[in-house]
């Protein structure tokens, strides 16, 4: 049985006058040990799809149909199954980890919250043990001394590792990564993704990612499905999409990712041209706008790039 | 932090200093000579004179300040004109009445408003939650000597379930408490509500619900207690200016505090009374503000640990 079995979803969100479909009768699943990424520029609706699955959209605001069954159970129906779900079978790594957590109680306070809603036996000292080896395997430093910092005390990337050590915290089967580093520096960025991969890796979970960024969906997933105005247009192995990418909207997205080839400076490759004038003639290759090495990328469709990376 | 309060002491010194020095002047450039008021009927100028120079009001109004000032070293806020008893007597016996009338106020707002304003925000845009609303617009707009006045008529006169005014029971304080409360709800439910809003729909409430914390606790251990810090000033506020003299209640009701006795005071233009008056209840606001400040940091950590982190 897989993780999660998604089939022929649909969510409606209610406009003030208007019914936008956001997601439109998509179907995937998750077996244990998998990393399924749904990849889409913005407004593509893969958050919403997220969102719709933990039912963390408001009733008033987004109408859920067909079905979606984490470890068996029906979603989108009764919101009890949901509530009995959340943070005890599965699990969410938010986008923006600075805004994740209530600014006036510890970190550790809410670590240990996080581990007695899974397993309420525990005593306080029991949780917080639990949550303090949980901070060691996310690889914080001095847990004792984060344990009870305050959230605006931590760094954005700390706070994300936290954030994935709470969602570790429930042994959850499940856990849906919204964007996981999209709000992170570009530095701060792999670390989160190596840590993904190794806690995966010890834990067996079914990880959903949500990315609208195709290094890192090449770096995390299985599978892949391209999402575009609430529809998959391509889904398929990793390898397969990225390397044999049959739709022109993945093609497109492909294309917008730059890559550094090797350095073609003319200048250097042609010498004799720029030596014969001092100004670069009309037929001379310029450097591209937006490419911070001239013409060093190859093919980068820059105006895609700023739409994706607003994710 | 022992600075910071000295500071805070220093500040509120001297400003109920400014205080009283302002209604100093400004009562003695008012129209009207206390004389008059304690002078036998049809007096004579000289019968004027002589009550003008009993009070000290012959004096330059620099040389009545200075006098003042001198008595006030020495902790004497002057004789009431009228009660012929030291001021700040005849103002701390009253202050009892006002003070048990404020506090059961914002007893009464803060049970109310509180869970009203919660209620209103979780369920935001739905048709009672609109009723409830134009209810707390209504509450906001009513004048409170019109809305003591209803409830004179209505509880006290026709349904005779309370003495109309004055002091006679534990039961008196109902209608006055009532009153002054039907405002503050409105005020406060429309803050709380305001607040609970924008907390309720923040991220870290939407996370928080994907652990399975419960609706509940997400209402009052989330956004509650990160709205309430705002909640708390406006009624620390409120408070203070309720011990001022909830003067118009006071007068409705016939409450014998001291928003009842300023009244008095200024008719009979007892300016000892008045002084005696103002610094007390200038005082004792401006301390209920620092109590409230320094409450601030045991709510936000952001604020207690502003220093360190910065």
């Amino acid at each position: 049985m897989s993780v999660l079995e998604v089939k022929d979803l649909q969510v409606e969100l209610m406009a003030t006058d208007d019914v936008i479909r956001a997601v439109d009768g998509v179907s995937f699943h998750i077996d244990r040990g998998e990393t399924v990424t749904i990849i889409g520029e913005s407004g593509s609706g893969k958050s919403t799809t997220a969102m719709a699955l933990l039912r963390l959209l408001p009733d008033d605001l987004a109408v859920i149909s067909g079905e979606a069954r984490i470890a068996g159970q029906d979603v989108t129906g009764d919101r009890k199954v949901i509530n009995q779900l959340r943070g005890r079978v599965v699990a969410l790594i938010p986008q923006d980890p600075m805004t994740a957590l209530n600014p006036i109680r510890t970190v550790g306070r809410q670590m240990t919250e996080a581990v007695r809603i899974k397993y309420p036996k525990l005593s306080k000292a029991e949780a917080k043990r639990r949550a303090l080896s949980l901070m060691e395997q996310v690889h914080i430093r001095n847990p004792a001394k984060q344990f009870d910092a305050y959230p605006h005390q931590l760094s954005g990337g700390m706070l994300q590792r936290v954030l994935i050590a709470m969602a570790v915290s429930t042994d959850a089967d499940l856990i849906v990564a919204d964007e996981p580093t999209s709000a992170l520096d570009v530095t701060v960025q792999a670390g989160i993704l190596d840590l993904l991969l190794e806690l995966q890796e010890q834990t067996g979970i079914a990880l959903l990612l949500i990315t609208h960024d195709l290094g890192v969906a090449r770096l995390m997933s299985d599978r892949i499905h391209v999402m575009k105005s609430g529809v998959f247009v391509e889904s398929g192995p990793v390898t397969d999409v990225v390397d044999h990418p049959q739709h022109p909207y993945t093609q497109k997205l492909l294309g917008a990712i730059p890559e550094l080839g090797p350095w073609e400076d003319p200048a250097l490759t042609e010498p004799s041209t720029y030596a014969a004038s001092d100004a670069p003639e009309a037929g001379a290759p310029a450097p591209q706008p937006g490419s911070p090495n001239g013409g060093g990328t190859k093919g980068p469709d820059t105006t895609f790039v700023k739409e994706a990376s607003h994710g | 932090m022992l600075t910071y309060v000295l500071k805070r002491i220093g500040q509120t010194i001297l400003t109920a200093f400014l205080a009283v020095a302002t209604v100093f002047v400004l009562l003695r450039m008012a129209p009207g000579d206390p004389a008059a008021n304690y002078a036998p009927p049809n007096p004579s100028s000289a019968q004027l004179e002589a009550i003008r120079q009993q009070f000290g009001l012959d004096q330059p109004i620099p040389v009545q300040f200075w006098t003042f000032l001198q008595h006030l070293f020495q902790g004497d806020v002057g004789t009431s004109f009228f009660f012929k008893r030291p001021a700040l007597a005849v103002v701390l016996e009253r202050l009892p009445y006002t003070i048990t009338l404020a506090v059961a106020a914002i007893v009464l707002t803060s049970i109310v408003a509180i869970p009203l304003g919660v209620w209103m925000a979780r369920r935001n845009n739905t048709s009672r939650e609109l009723g409830a609303n134009i209810g707390t617009i209504a509450g906001q707009s009513m004048p409170d000597f019109w809305i003591g006045f209803v409830l004179l008529i209505l509880f006290a006169v026709n349904l005779k379930w309370f003495a109309p005014s004055g002091f006679d029971s534990a039961a008196s304080i109902i209608l006055p408490t009532v009153t002054i409360a039907i405002l503050q709800i409105a005020l406060i439910s429309r803050l709380v509500r305001r607040e609970m809003v924008v907390n309720l729909a923040s991220p870290y409430l939407t996370v928080a619900r994907s652990r399975g914390v419960s609706e509940r606790a997400l209402t009052w251990r989330y956004a509650f207690a990160n709205a309430a810090l705002p909640v708390v000033t406006a009624l620390g506020t409120r408070f203070a200016a309720m011990l001022n003299g909830v003067v118009i209640v006071e007068v409705v009701f016939n409450w014998p505090g001291v928003g009842e006795l300023v009244v008095n005071a200024l008719k009979q233009r007892d300016f000892p009374l008045i002084q005696a008056t103002v610094l007390v209840t200038v005082l004792l606001a401006l301390f209920v503000q620092l109590l409230v400040d320094l409450l601030y940091p045991l709510m936000d950590p952001r604020v207690r640990l502003g220093e360190a982190s910065a």
